[in-house]
């Protein structure tokens, strides 16, 4: 510690400098973890999303295929399902052509709500029953078109109701949340009874069944039961968990690791080369002043320890420094993508490569005092 | 010597990743758009696009009549009635499940697509679950070859054929309309595409639709109509590519300061003499930012010539859209131009204390 004052004044050298490399080091912290915290974040996301949920769908195709709606009795008297509802989806389009939105009907289940991903309030829940042709919004989605209770929002679809038309209209009687980070942000719930009513086509079949089981550790367990109750049938089904679904999905991310990886080795590189560059700078101007250090008995052990001491204080500050800017920033940017954060091991990481950093590029600056001569030196000074 | 290199390199490496992130941009704009042809329009109902639009039968046949259709073989007008489907579909080597659009087209969309060359086996056949599907399917995805039996609908669709269709790396699977419409109970279309006689008709076209009180459609030409699907994933792409850059380009210009600090303390004599033989301030700073521009122009050039290297040509599928990084001359530009601003902002401060110096303490520096 009686050496802090030293390498504190040969960092403060030429503070210009220093504080030149240590935003550029911050920056580059930044960015890594940023870059990390988006990858390791959407992971993070999948491996918390709920295993004691699944989601019963045809085998034969996820999306445009209908299961009869009476399978869920046979679903609800498998072992280990606690609760179960059937669930039909169909895209519509608010006012433009891009602004798509989904419509989930659901039939409304006591306590269904809060044993799924939603959080809804008991008075916005107790109106949705009231009326047939009632809408729950995301609140994302509500604040994007300002929606309030008491609208009517007319939707064109593909679905088409009775009379031919394909024009539908909801009116708003409250906002929900959904913690499930693999369902789309422009969701609406509307009820399934009144859906079933007004469609022309496909009465009497949902697109999928919700199902909360009692045990997450039994998730395949019961997955597999249902399946096998309907195996051989017309209606085979496949189940999975949130958990396998959303894990599905960071994976379909997983492309962008190389590039990552790649942006993150050139931001190392580039950060090298400048490191490097400023000890040497350091140590070519501070010639003198080291010969001095030695012959007043300094030995080159410990010269070559306090200019890699001086590199290490520099780069894992200001690593630290860019780190928790990132940290900072990311919640504003999980706004636009869901699930990004940033988990303790993309700190230790990042000030691990600090050190790294600080070691390899002051290792040649450093080698290069303590060889140092001090007669030369001290006759070129 | 080390203080040039690191302008060098730092500049290289900022410019390196930007032009690298664009490059998927330009990848999903060129793929998307390598096949359009100015003389082709889409028409989906009032208001809808894509999935969500439902054309109904007779309405859809009533476009034939419209003035401005190219006529193909027999005499009858080049329109199209096309249903589209998302299928699942397995990764072959991660057996990850993704969604690819499955189209159903009347037999005639090969005069409406002339780009399309089958590559093996034969045309679907109407009114059988018959499916052909494009090269990159059978490369990316299991179960796509001849003979091979995909479940659909409670049946299994044979795979009679394969296509290729451009440089396009996304999978793409035509089969009959009636068959699949009929398969998943559907009564409308979803979009009609017709060709027209010449670009030079939609004028016309359009005119002759709006005309007709029957026909609730809206007609794009279909550079418009891909437009509007890709802008979105590359206005992500292209944000993420500048965000990033940005931030890049801030650290290298800071390592630019830094060096060029260095470089005019090591010539302050240099500098002095100049001032002393009558150069001024002005003659001083420029020619400091000139030399910070030419150092800075090597690494753009370099970090263009890695990122070709590298990334050209890579494969991507970011979302589950698949397509190939384009490095070209424009981006090229874009990080020379990038790379001129890091070398003129960055020689700024240090040319001025350059030209700062007082002449006489320049001199005496060793």
């Amino acid at each position: 510690m009686k050496f802090l004052p030293l390498f504190w004044s040969g960092i403060w050298r030429k503070p210009g400098r220093t504080a030149l490399i240590f935003f550029q080091v911050s920056v580059a912290f930044a960015l890594f973890g940023m870059l990390q915290g988006l990858k390791t974040g959407v992971d993070h996301a999948a491996a918390a999303a709920r295993a004691d949920l699944l989601i019963v769908h045809s085998r034969l195709s996820f999306l445009a295929q209908s299961l009869p709606a009476g399978s869920l009795e046979q679903i609800k008297s498998v072992p280990g399902v606690k609760m179960a509802v059937p669930v039909d989806i169909f895209g519509a389009t608010y006012q433009k052509p891009t602004q798509g939105l989904g419509v989930v009907a659901i039939s409304l289940v006591k306590d269904w709500p809060a044993a799924f991903t939603f959080t809804v309030a008991p008075e916005y829940l107790a109106a949705f029953q009231k009326l047939r042709t009632a809408t729950l919004v995301r609140e994302e989605l509500a604040e994007k078109y300002a929606w309030k209770i008491g609208d009517r929002i007319p939707l064109m679809s593909n679905t088409a109701q009775m009379s031919g038309s394909t024009d539908w209209a909801f009116d708003v009687v409250g906002t929900f949340r959904d913690s499930d980070v693999g369902s789309g942000r422009d969701n609406i719930l509307i009820n399934l009874a009144y859906l079933e009513e007004a469609r022309f086509l496909g009465k009497g079949t949902v697109q999928h069944f919700n199902v909360a089981i009692s045990d997450p550790k039994q998730a395949a367990t019961v997955s597999d039961e249902i399946d096998r109750r309907f195996a051989n049938s017309p209606q085979e089904t496949k189940t999975e968990s949130l958990l396998e679904l959303a894990q599905a999905n960071a994976q379909s991310i997983g492309d962008m690791n190389f590039l990552i990886r790649a942006i993150v080795a050139a931001v190392l590189a580039a950060l090298l080369f400048a490191t490097a560059n400023m000890m040497m700078q350091s140590i070519r101007e501070r010639r003198v002043e080291l010969a001095v250090l030695k012959a007043v008995g300094f030995t080159d052990r410990a010269v070559f320890l306090l200019i890699l001491a001086e590199a290490l204080l520099v780069c894992v500050t200001a690593a630290a420094f860019g780190l928790a800017l990132a940290a900072l920033i990311l919640p504003l940017a999980a706004a636009l993508v869901v699930g990004l954060s940033m988990p303790r091991i993309v700190l230790a990481i990042g000030l691990a490569l600090a050190i790294g950093v600080a070691l390899i590029s002051a290792a040649i600056p450093a080698a290069m005092a303590a060889r140092l001569k001090v007669a030369s030196a001290l006759v070129s000074g | 010597m080390g203080s040039v290199l690191t302008i060098v390199v730092g500049v290289a490496c900022a410019v390196g990743v930007l032009i690298s992130m664009l490059a998927m941009g330009v990848g999903v704009e060129r793929q998307a758009t390598g096949n359009v042809r100015a003389d082709r329009v889409i028409l989906s109902s009032t208001g809808a696009r894509g999935n969500q639009s439902s054309i109904p039968k007779d309405e859809a046949v009533g476009v034939r009549d419209l003035a401005g259709i190219k006529k193909g073989v027999g005499g009858a007008p080049i329109v199209v009635f096309d249903s589209l489907i998302p299928i699942e579909a397995h990764r072959r080597v991660t057996g990850v499940r993704i969604f690819f659009p499955l189209v159903g087209t009347t037999a005639n969309f090969t005069e409406y697509r002339p780009e399309i060359r089958l590559t093996d086996g034969r045309m679907f056949r109407p009114g059988l679950h018959e499916l052909i599907a494009s090269n990159p399917c059978g490369h990316q995805f299991t179960g796509f070859e001849i003979g091979d039996g995909r479940p659909i609908r409670g049946a299994d669709w044979i795979v009679v054929g394969h296509f290729e269709e451009g440089q396009t790396l996304q999978c793409v699977v035509y089969t009959d309309v009636d068959a699949l419409m009929s398969a998943f109970n559907r009564n409308t279309y979803n979009t009609v595409s017709v060709m027209l006689q010449s670009p030079a008709d939609f004028g016309a076209f359009r005119e002759a639709l709006q005309a007709n009180p029957t026909l609730h459609l809206e007609a794009q030409h279909e550079s418009e109509a891909v437009r509007e699907r890709f802008i979105g994933l590359k206005g992500i792409l292209d944000f993420a590519g500048y965000f990033v850059g940005a931030i890049m380009a801030i650290g290298a210009t800071l390592g630019a300061v830094n060096s060029l600090y260095a470089i005019v303390d090591s010539r302050r004599r240099e500098f002095g003499t100049l001032r002393a033989i009558g150069f001024g301030s002005a003659a001083i700073i420029a020619s400091i930012l000139c030399e910070s521009l030419l150092f800075a122009l090597p690494g753009a050039l370099l970090g263009g010539a890695l990122a070709w290297a590298f990334f050209n040509g890579l494969a991507a599928s970011p979302f589950g859209y698949s397509f190939q990084l384009a490095v070209t001359p424009s981006l090229g530009l874009i990080g020379i131009a990038w790379a001129l601003g890091m070398g003129m902002v960055g020689g700024l401060l240090p040319a001025l204390r350059a030209a700062r110096l007082p002449v006489a303490t320049a001199l005496r520096a060793s």
